[in-house]
């Protein structure tokens, strides 16, 4: 197994004003290749914003991120998007999708900025949202969704383009235990079958029962340190 | 990427709707414009041309010369044979003007008497707009003139009575008798106190018999001032085959006219501009707008990994499109008025204003498919200007921060 993440003494502190907040403290952690990972704390423990910069959408006040051997914290806008689009798949904690776009469309949006064809774009966006048991709302507007079928497409799109990391923040925060259950198999049989590698925050009790290791923090810094054996 | 431009311009219906209905007001207003510049230009340059002819020969000099027989061409016909033979497809009229006194009954005025010969087009033209009663002048006939209605009104004579034309010092009879046949209406009050008209050859046997004072050189095809190329050409070749006479095209003729006519196309450009930079400003800010209720959206797009370049094309193609839209509505507006006033209008209230210069009142509405074009171009490029100032702005926007922003 190679290691997909460093994460060194990673702080992050936001100012608003004349208030500064830690949001992130001094994380120190390694992801390895096709881990299945969970990033459990209480809301406001700083697990968005540690997403955020292992997805080099934001850079650290200090500390370094590296993705796979290459240092990511301080990418400059054109390759840091060229990273995002081509290694990542992002699902963000409020479910995030472009309104005037179909199901289908939002799905599809990854493979379309990577320049893939229309027919083949569609045809993955699909699977990926049968997959999620969505197919029949292909044609829907988000607006005509609801809240956790939004999230699913917001996955699929995350999933159609085959990233080799998955960073998802809350994914299952909007769905009904069931959905959730799918959802979070879903991305097991991806992740043994493909060897994708998930990150995911959540405070969901039953998804920590899935995964093979939980971080656990809280106030910005890690608190504990949890491999599991896989339910 | 189209389809989601229109989508998105589709969202603020009536706001987009307004903004390419004002790109497509200025594309209609720029072709009505340039339509109405070519309209006046085409009528000035004919006016001109049918008033001096598109070229004249004179003796060398004629303009500091005052006496009449050092004003003259003798040996008319030969010098036309050789303006005709150098000057293909041109309408050669040969013109002698003859100072000299004309007598009523009772009352009498110094005029120049015109003498000179007709091209049919001319004529029909000229019978049309000016004979007001009467006829006009047969050209081998040595009785008949024609006056300007002020000038026979000066002389107190109608139609049928005689007038007398002296003209002393000259080589020709030098006083003749002729019937008045016709009556003109002319546009200038002034010039119709003055005009006065007999047949080339009765002018010859009064003043200068086989003279002439010039030869104009007309073109009836030539309508339009970008047909007249070729003038310049004629104009130098005449020049080497004459070169005991003074040759000049119109231009040289009327500097002053030709100064207004050349102002006319810097003119409607920078008006032109003026307009786009007015519509262009609504679209900056139709697209700041638009932007700004979807920062949280391109953060979305930013973030699942859209360049710069990207997210800057997907507004400037909003922007285009919306510019476009407008302008297809508005070429298709403007041609439709051009369709329209090709047919002939006038400007009310200032017929007189025009016919004061002699230019003719009734103007014919022209464009040329460049002009569209360029009208279009002018639309595509405020679109993509327009789309700069927003888009660069949106292509810094930082993915997080963007995200969090909710309207
Ligand atoms: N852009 C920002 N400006 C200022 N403070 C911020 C910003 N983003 C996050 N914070 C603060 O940083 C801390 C960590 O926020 P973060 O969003 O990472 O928490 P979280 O663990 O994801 O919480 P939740 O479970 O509620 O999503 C919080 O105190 C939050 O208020
Ligand atoms: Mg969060």
């Amino acid at each position: 197994m190679s290691t997909i993440y460093t994460v060194k003494d990673l702080k992050k502190t936001y100012r608003v004003g004349d208030v500064a907040t830690e949001a992130l403290r001094g994380i120190d952690l390694k992801i390895e290749q096709g881990e299945f990972t969970a990033i459990a704390g209480p809301s406001g423990s700083g697990k968005s914003t540690l997403l955020h910069l292992m997805g080099a959408l934001d850079t650290p006040s200090s500390g370094e991120v590296w993705l796979s051997g290459r240092r990511i914290d301080r990418l400059a806008k054109p390759p840091s998007a060229q990273l995002r689009l081509w290694n990542i798949g992002f699902v963000f904690q409020a479910y995030n999708l472009i309104p005037v776009m179909s199901a289908l469309e939002n799905a599809a949006f990854v493979l379309e900025l990577q320049g893939v064809g229309r027919r083949e774009r569609e045809s993955k966006a699909l699977q990926a949202l049968a997959a999620l048991d969505m197919a029949e709302f292909a044609d829907r507007r988000p607006n005509q969704l609801s809240g956790g079928q939004q999230q699913r497409v917001a996955v699929a799109r995350a999933l159609a383009a085959d990233p080799q990391i998955i960073l998802a923040d809350e994914p299952t925060a909007n769905l009904d235990s069931e959905t959730g259950q799918s959802l979070i198999h879903y991305m097991q049989r991806l992740n043994t079958e493909q060897g994708v590698t998930f990150v995911f925050s959540t405070h969901d009790p039953r998804l920590l029962n899935q995964v093979t290791r939980i971080i656990r923090i809280e106030d910005g810094r890690i608190v504990q340190e949890e491999p599991v054996q896989a339910a | 990427m189209l389809t989601l431009a229109w989508r998105n311009l589709w969202r603020q219906r009536r706001r987009s709707l307004v903004t390419a209905g004002a790109v497509g007001t200025v594309v209609t207003l720029s072709i009505l414009y340039y339509s109405l510049g070519g309209a006046s230009t085409n009528s000035m340059y004919q006016s001109l041309t049918e008033g001096t002819g598109q070229i004249q020969v004179h003796v060398t000099g004629y303009r500091d010369l005052r006496e009449f027989g050092t004003l003259l061409i003798e040996g008319a016909e030969s010098v036309r044979a050789m303006i005709e033979a150098s000057a293909d497809g041109a309408e050669v009229i040969g013109v002698l003007e003859v100072p000299s006194l004309l007598a009523g009954e009772d009352r009498s005025r110094g005029i120049v008497l015109s003498g000179q010969d007709w091209t049919p087009a001319l004529l029909d033209r000229f019978i049309d707009q000016s004979l007001s009663a009467g006829r006009f002048l047969e050209e081998d006939e040595f009785e008949g003139i024609v006056l300007g209605e002020a000038l026979a009104n000066a002389l107190e004579v109608g139609l049928g009575d005689e007038v007398f034309a002296y003209a002393p010092g000259t080589e020709g009879f030098g006083a003749a008798a002729y019937t008045v046949v016709g009556l003109l209406d002319l546009l200038d009050a002034n010039y119709e106190g003055r005009a006065a008209f007999i047949p080339l050859g009765a002018a010859q046997e009064l003043a200068a018999p086989g003279a002439v004072t010039r030869f104009e050189l007309h073109y009836p095809e030539l309508v339009r001032l970008d047909q007249d190329t070729k003038i310049a050409t004629v104009r130098d070749e005449l020049r080497a085959s004459l070169n005991d006479y003074s040759v000049e095209s119109w231009q040289e003729l009327n500097p002053s006219l030709v100064r207004l006519l050349d102002a006319i196309g810097p003119m409607m450009a920078a008006l032109n501009i003026i307009f786009f930079i007015l519509a262009g400003l609504l679209v900056i800010n139709t697209i700041y707008l638009s932007l700004m209720e979807r920062i949280h959206e391109f953060g979305i797009i930013i973030s699942l990994g859209a360049n710069g370049r990207k997210v800057m094309s997907m507004i400037t193609l909003e922007s285009v499109l919306l510019c476009v839209t407008g302008a297809v509505v508005g070429t298709g507006a403007g041609l439709a008025g051009v369709a329209y006033l090709s047919r002939g209008f006038t400007f009310p209230g200032l017929e007189e204003y025009y016919a004061s210069f002699g230019l003719n009142p009734v103007f014919y509405a022209s464009i040329t498919p460049k002009q569209v074009l360029f009208s279009i171009a002018f639309a595509l490029a405020t679109g993509i200007l327009a789309a700069l100032w927003p888009a660069s702005m949106a292509a810094r926007l930082e993915p997080v921060e963007a995200m969090r922003f909710t309207t």
